[in-house]
Parts: C-alpha cells; structure tokens; sequence
C-alpha cells in the first residue's frame, strides 16, 4: 500500500505520515502541491492519495480533477483533508469524484474510519 | 456670511441715479454707476471663493499635518507584515519540534512495549515451570538487559517530552505580537473612518464585508463564520451521505 500525502504544510505532511504509520501504512511519501504531485502520481504506482485543498501551485480540486481525467489514475482512490467548510465546496469536491473529506481540525480515529470506509468501497 | 441684501435704500437710489444718467444721455456718469453696481456681486462672489478656498487649506492641512496616516503606510503596516511572518516562523519551529520528539519517541515506546510483552511471556513459562535451566538463564540475562534498555529509552522520552514542553513557548510571543497587530488593524480602521469623514462621504454602515465568490472560505472561525459552512466532520459526512456517498 504505497500512499501519496500533498499539503503544502510540513507539518501537516508530518502529521498525516505519523497518524498512518500508526495505523500500519509505513509507504508514504510527500508532495507540497498538485504540480509536484501530478507526475510523481503519474510515475510511481500509489494505491491512495491523501491530499489537501488549499495550496499554491495547483490546488486539491484541480490535482482531483486531474486524476480523474488521467485515464491510468482514475480509479486512484482519493481522500481530501481540508479546512475548507463550505458546502458548495464539500459538493464540488463530491462531484469531482472525491472518496473521502475530511474536516481540519481532525482526529486519528476520523482517519481511521474513513481510510476503511474507502477500502472496503473498493473491496 | 453677512452679505448685504441687494434691495436697500441705497441701492435703490443708485439705480435711480442710473436710469436719471442715462436718460440725461451722461454716458461716464451712467459707466460708472453701472460699474459699481456690478461689483456688489463680485464681491459677494469673490467672498464664496475665499470661503471654498480657506476650506480646502484647512482639508489638505489636516491631511497633512496627520502624521500618523503616514506612519502607518511607511512604518506601522510593513512592521506589522513582519511581526505576522514571525508569527508564522515560530509557530512552525513549534510544530516541527513537537513532530521531531513525537517521531523520536514513538519507536522507543514500540521497542519497550515489544520487549515486555516478549519477555512477560517467557516469564509467564517460568512462573508456570515450562522453562528449562538455560533458557532461565537466558531470560535472567535479557531482563537485566532490558532494565538497562529501558532506563535508558525513559530518559530519552523524557527529554523528548521536555522539549514539547519547551517548544510550547511561542503561545506568550505570538500572543503578545497578534494582541499589537490588533491594536494596529484597530488604528488604520479609526483612521480611514475619519479620512471618508474628511472626503464627506457617508460612513458605512454595513458591518457586513462583500466577499469574493472566488476566494476560499478556509478554516472557519467558531463566532465569526456563518452562512453556508458545516461546522464540523458530522456535518460534512451527512451533506455527503445527502449526496449519496
């Protein structure tokens, strides 16, 4: 299980990366936008993308987009974790194809629940 | 302004004169009245003028005699980007200290609780006599190997719990700098207030600020955010759950 983290925040990517060592996804790595992310998803084989909304460079809905329009990465299963609340925006993120959304500030346990609610989605 | 009323007694009679002059047929005579005549206007005009004038000294004088505009353009407004930056430099050496001894204590928590279970079991056998002479030793060699291992392992998490403790120092600092921002933003708020009184504009009103459709809301604010915002996981699983998901 190879996992893709994007936030521009070093320390949200820290955070993260702790909170699914804990839950035994040791195969992380990083990005700090959707530019960088994009071809490090297109050139590595991941199983799951973790990623923030709002970022320079290119922000979570369009990096979620984006994958949705690659034909190799489209099944690529999506979790956003954002400190965007509006509900136009948590529609959006839906009808872009999102998996998951999850809330900042959140907890581990939200985390848990919603990485299992997608892999049990995906079987 | 205590301008004279045009029609007066004197008035009256130079027009009289006027209209005896030119009957009389005494062009100078008739110039000269008609002249003065005119100049009670100008000089009422001119009196507006002086007024209008003496107004907008006074304007462009407070304008510039406040230095403190001024001030908060070339000084007070940068100071406080910077004050902000530094705001966001330590609160971000306070994350990142707090994730460096997180991340250094976990495994050694791991490696404690690994150890123990490990060596609990064997001593579970011993206790329960299933544990041959050798393998006593053994377990007797690798307790007092892990009395050493974790004395060892506490101190370092203690350390590292000490510099969490220490790295929450930032809260007095960055508290101290936001508390003076917001004395600033208080400041420049009073000032162009007085500035849209001095243009004559009507104060505003609305507390409301228009926002751009474009911009992202960000995190919301408990007290300051409201509208069309969740405020909250449960609510964002349930407009998705609304959505079908």
């Amino acid at each position: 299980m190879k996992i893709l983290i994007v936030d521009d925040f070093s320390t949200m990517r820290r955070i993260i990366k702790n909170l699914l060592r804990d839950l035994g996804f040791t195969n992380t790595e990083e990005a700090d936008d959707g530019l960088t992310a994009l071809p490090m998803l297109q050139a590595g084989k991941y199983d799951l993308l973790v990623t923030d909304w709002n970022m320079p460079g290119m922000q979570g809905i369009d990096l979620l987009k984006n994958v949705r329009a690659d034909e190799s990465l489209a099944a690529l299963p999506v979790l956003m974790v954002t400190a965007e609340q509006k509900k136009e925006q948590i529609v959006e993120a839906a009808q872009a194809g999102v998996n998951g959304y999850i809330v900042k500030p959140f907890t581990a346990q939200t985390l848990q629940e919603k990485l299992e609610k997608i892999f049990e989605r995906i079987g | 302004m205590d301008e004279k009323k045009l029609i007066n007694d004197d008035n009256i009679a130079r027009v009289r004169d006027l209209l005896e002059s030119m009957e009389k047929g005494q062009e100078n005579e008739a110039r000269e009245i008609l002249d003065d005549l005119t100049s009670i206007r100008e000089a009422s005009l001119y009196q507006e003028v002086g007024k209008l004038t003496r107004e907008l000294h006074d304007a462009i004088g407070a304008f510039g005699m406040d230095d403190r505009i001024t001030n908060l353009a070339e000084h007070d407004i940068p100071d406080a980007r910077e004050r902000l930056q530094y705001v966001i430099t330590k609160t971000d050496d306070a994350a990142n200290k707090t994730l460096t001894a997180v991340e250094a204590s976990i495994p050694l928590c791991d490696e404690a609780e690994s150890q123990a279970s490990e060596l609990s079991e064997r001593w579970n056998k011993f206790t329960s006599k299933q544990l041959s002479a050798d393998e006593f030793r053994s377990l007797t060699k690798d307790v007092s190997s892990f009395f050493s291992t974790l004395t060892s392992s506490s101190q370092s998490v203690k350390a590292s719990l000490n510099e969490v403790l220490m790295a929450q120092d930032f809260q007095d600092l960055t508290g101290q700098i936001i508390k003076k921002v917001i004395t600033l933003v208080d400041d420049v708020e009073g000032n162009l207030v007085n500035l849209v009184k001095l243009a004559g504009l009507p104060e505003p009103q609305s507390k409301i600020p228009k926002k751009d459709e474009e911009y992202l809301a960000g995190p919301v604010v408990p007290g300051v955010d409201t509208g069309d915002v969740v405020s909250g996981q449960d609510e964002v699983d349930d407009l998705l759950s609304s959505l079908g998901f």
